[in-house]
């Protein structure tokens, strides 16, 4: 009969194309119950890449006093013991942390800068510490980015060129972090050594009290404020400095 | 025969003639000496009459930490060292006066200003200047920039300027802000921008 010569047809065509598709891995649309979830084995998880290193430089030391802040209050020892708490503050978040100086020294800022480019930080920063206005300043060297300065014999003097532009990002991600917290802040360049020295990304830091007294400087309740507002911004540009971008 | 108390006598006079003779030579000397010798540096005093010029100052200021230009009228000398030392003393003038915004000591002086011909100028500032100074990296820098910055808006075609203190180069002005280069006008602009209240 010819209608169902054509049925069958139609039914061996049917058969054959899913055939065919089952052979060519074709899913073919059709109601499966739900099943449940295979068990798959464990994927070793992503490496986590090394905690990035903040090194500290806290300036001046031994007969190079920096500023007299008080007649028993020396920028000197102000900044080593702001460095040291900054150092925990850091650790706590996490990074690795190097200071230049943990002791009374004196160290020419040549070799504040050999020591930074040897250690290779993910971020240098020079702490200073002033009697002059108030709050908070953070500075990037006067310098323009150039790619030109770099190998085993870049100008001296002009190092920081090839990290400028990561230094300029970061003093701006920094700066946005710590005016939310309502904390005085000045973000600048300035021509101080040993920024232009440093051949990867370096800032300078420059606290001054936030009442106007000098002693308040020295506080340890103050410190420990202006520590943990920077530690705090030095954390959001965690995965920058870890990625080394 | 020459009486004994005679010839004693002529003897004591003739050694007091060369005695004479001898301190008058070294009084001459002396004098000679004072006049071979140049004069100290004197500040210049701007000269009381004459043409007058309207200049900008970039003044410091310590509270807020910024620039502030202001413009006065100066009667001013025709040469163009004498003009920049002219008006680089008004702006330290302003420093060291009472009440000032940015206070430097009464003993800073701006020795000499040297311009050269490739467009680079020498500010040579006394060891007080220097030594004077606030200590403190924006301190310092609202003493350079300020300097600067009003030599270049009074003499655009300054491409850069050196310190020197006591006519010697210096690493650093008060500890902090380096100055053992020359800063170009560019750099100091763009420091002016940023320190300049709006």
């Amino acid at each position: 009969m010819p209608w169902n010569s054509r049925t069958s047809a139609t039914k061996l065509s049917l058969i054959a194309l899913v055939a065919a598709g089952w052979l060519c891995g074709v899913a073919i649309p059709q109601e499966t119950p739900p099943t449940a979830a295979v068990p798959q084995a464990a994927q070793p998880a992503p490496p986590t890449p090394p905690a990035a290193t903040i090194m500290i430089d806290a300036a001046h030391g031994g007969t190079e006093t920096g500023a007299v802040l008080a007649p028993d209050n020396l920028e000197k020892d102000v900044t080593l013991a702001f460095a040291r708490r900054l150092r925990q503050d850091l650790l706590v978040r996490g990074f690795q942390v190097r200071l230049v100086r943990d002791g009374d020294m004196l160290l020419s800022t040549d070799q504040r800068a050999t020591i930074a480019n040897t250690t290779r930080p993910a971020l240098y920063v020079c702490v200073h510490m002033t009697s002059q206005g108030s709050g908070l300043r953070v500075y990037s060297a006067t310098l323009v980015a150039s790619g030109e300065n770099s190998g085993p014999f870049a100008d001296w003097r002009t190092a920081q060129e090839v990290s400028i532009a990561r230094s300029r990002s970061l003093q701006q991600q920094l700066t946005e972090t710590i005016r939310k917290t309502r904390f005085p802040l000045k973000s600048l360049t300035v021509p101080l050594r040993p920024l232009n020295n440093i051949a990867v990304p370096a800032l300078a830091v420059e606290i001054a009290p936030a009442n106007g007294q000098v002693s308040q400087l020295a506080s340890a309740d103050y410190q420990s404020m202006v520590s943990a507002v920077l530690a705090n911004a030095i954390s959001t540009v965690r995965e920058r400095l870890e990625s080394g971008r | 025969m020459i009486p004994r108390n005679l010839a004693v006598s002529v003897a004591i006079l003739c050694s007091l003639t060369f005695g004479m003779s001898l301190y008058l030579w070294e009084l001459r000397r002396h004098e000679a000496v004072n006049t071979q010798r140049e004069p100290l540096p004197q500040h210049v005093a701007a000269p009381a009459s004459g043409q007058t010029e309207s200049i900008t100052l970039m003044v410091a200021h310590d509270d807020g930490g910024e620039l502030h230009p202001q413009s006065l009228t100066l009667p001013v000398s025709n040469n163009q060292q004498e003009r920049m030392q002219e008006i680089l003393r008004q702006l330290l003038m302003i420093y060291q006066a009472k009440g000032s915004p940015h206070p430097l000591t009464t003993n800073a002086e701006v020795r000499n200003v040297y311009l050269t011909q490739s467009g680079i100028a020498v500010m040579d500032v006394n060891g007080a200047f220097a030594d004077g100074q606030t200590s403190g990296i924006l301190a310092e820098e609202l003493t350079l920039v300020s300097f600067v910055q009003t030599m270049t808006l009074n003499a655009p075609n300054i491409t850069a300027v050196k310190f020197l203190v006591d006519g010697k180069e210096r690493e650093t002005l008060a500890g902090h802000v380096d100055i053992s280069g020359a800063l170009s006008t560019a750099d100091a602009s763009q420091l002016a921008n940023q320190l300049t209240a709006r």
